[in-house]
């Protein structure tokens, strides 16, 4: 029996990235930011989104794509602060979303008629972070409850990340976590991070990220 | 779940490339960075499950590590019928 070997050599992202270039192209045409929300579960993604979407939502038109492992829990919270889609995504078992969900999703949203699209993946700090989904952005939320040393443990996630955002801040009093100590862990895998404080609890608390979301969307519509 | 959506993914090249030779299959290597996010064992069980069933004919999966963030579908073995024995 002769045996032969064929050199391959072929991503095995490659399909997955030609269409998050394809999401990408769609979105960058319509005018439409979009940012990829990863994070752990618990650490407060869907109260940050149900919060915008309360006090923000009538000045922008947030569209919202969810993600969930079971059950369309997350989606429909949302769908009680906003007259926009919220599309669900059950992975039914996978741990993130990908490229091909994403374009589904795209096709029930008026593009148009959106201001700046969030995408909740599936709360993981491992897997959301190898697959593009053609966003312009990863925006990790670090929740003050968990460890400083979180980007030491997940560099990957913080490596794909643009900003990250503090969650949770009012318990910072109760809490052993130094801002600092994390920041400076998260910069030492990724030194272009940026950084925003959140409480969704606390009012005022949401400030700098509404900001932060107004300043997307602005500059969006003028480039 | 993670590494089975790759190794999905790694079965649907493979099948992609070789077509109807897919049941030829006798071994695939994949390339699989330290900062790639992939538990290589993991990624090794679900291919030995997932190519145990047709159209292949239980290849065997071979994990090649390396640094970085690679992750490569990087070789096929296939028992190629029209040579004869070397």
């Amino acid at each position: 029996m002769t045996v032969r070997t064929i050199e391959v050599r072929e991503r095995v992202m490659a399909r997955n990235d030609e269409i998050a270039a394809r999401v990408r192209a769609r979105l960058a045409a319509a005018g439409v930011p979009t940012f990829n929300l990863v994070s752990s579960p618990g650490s407060g993604k869907t109260l940050l989104l149900e919060r915008t979407l309360a006090e923000i939502g009538d000045g922008l038109r947030i569209a919202i794509v969810t993600g969930d492992v079971q059950t369309q829990n997350d989606a429909d919270r949302l769908a009680r602060h906003t007259d926009q889609l919220v599309q669900a995504v059950v992975t039914n078992g996978a741990c993130h979303l990908d490229a091909r969900q994403i374009e589904t999703a795209l096709e029930a949203i008026d593009l148009a008629a959106t201001d700046l699209l969030f995408i909740e993946n599936v709360g993981n700090l491992v897997c959301p972070a190898a697959w593009d989904l053609g966003e312009n952005a990863k925006i990790a939320l670090f929740s003050v409850t968990e460890g400083e040393d979180k980007p030491s443990k997940y560099p990957a996630m913080f490596r794909a990340a643009r900003w990250v955002v503090f969650t949770k801040t009012d318990l910072l009093p109760h809490v052993p976590f130094s801002i600092e100590r994390a920041m400076k862990l998260a910069r030492a895998v990724n030194p272009m991070l940026g950084f925003l404080m959140t409480s969704s609890v606390a009012p005022h608390g949401l400030s700098e990220w509404f900001s932060f979301c107004r300043a997307q969307a602005r500059r969006r519509r003028f480039e | 779940m993670h590494e089975m959506s790759v190794a999905l993914e790694v079965c649907r090249l493979a099948e992609a490339r070789l077509g109807t030779d897919a049941e030829s299959l006798v071994a695939l290597g994949v390339t699989v960075g330290d900062d790639a996010g992939v538990e290589p064992e993991n990624l090794a069980f679900c291919l030995e499950a997932l190519l145990a069933e047709p159209p292949f004919r239980g290849a065997a999966p071979r994990i090649l590590r390396t640094p970085g963030d690679a992750l490569h579908l990087t070789y096929l073995e296939v028992v190629d019928h029209d040579r004869p024995d070397d």
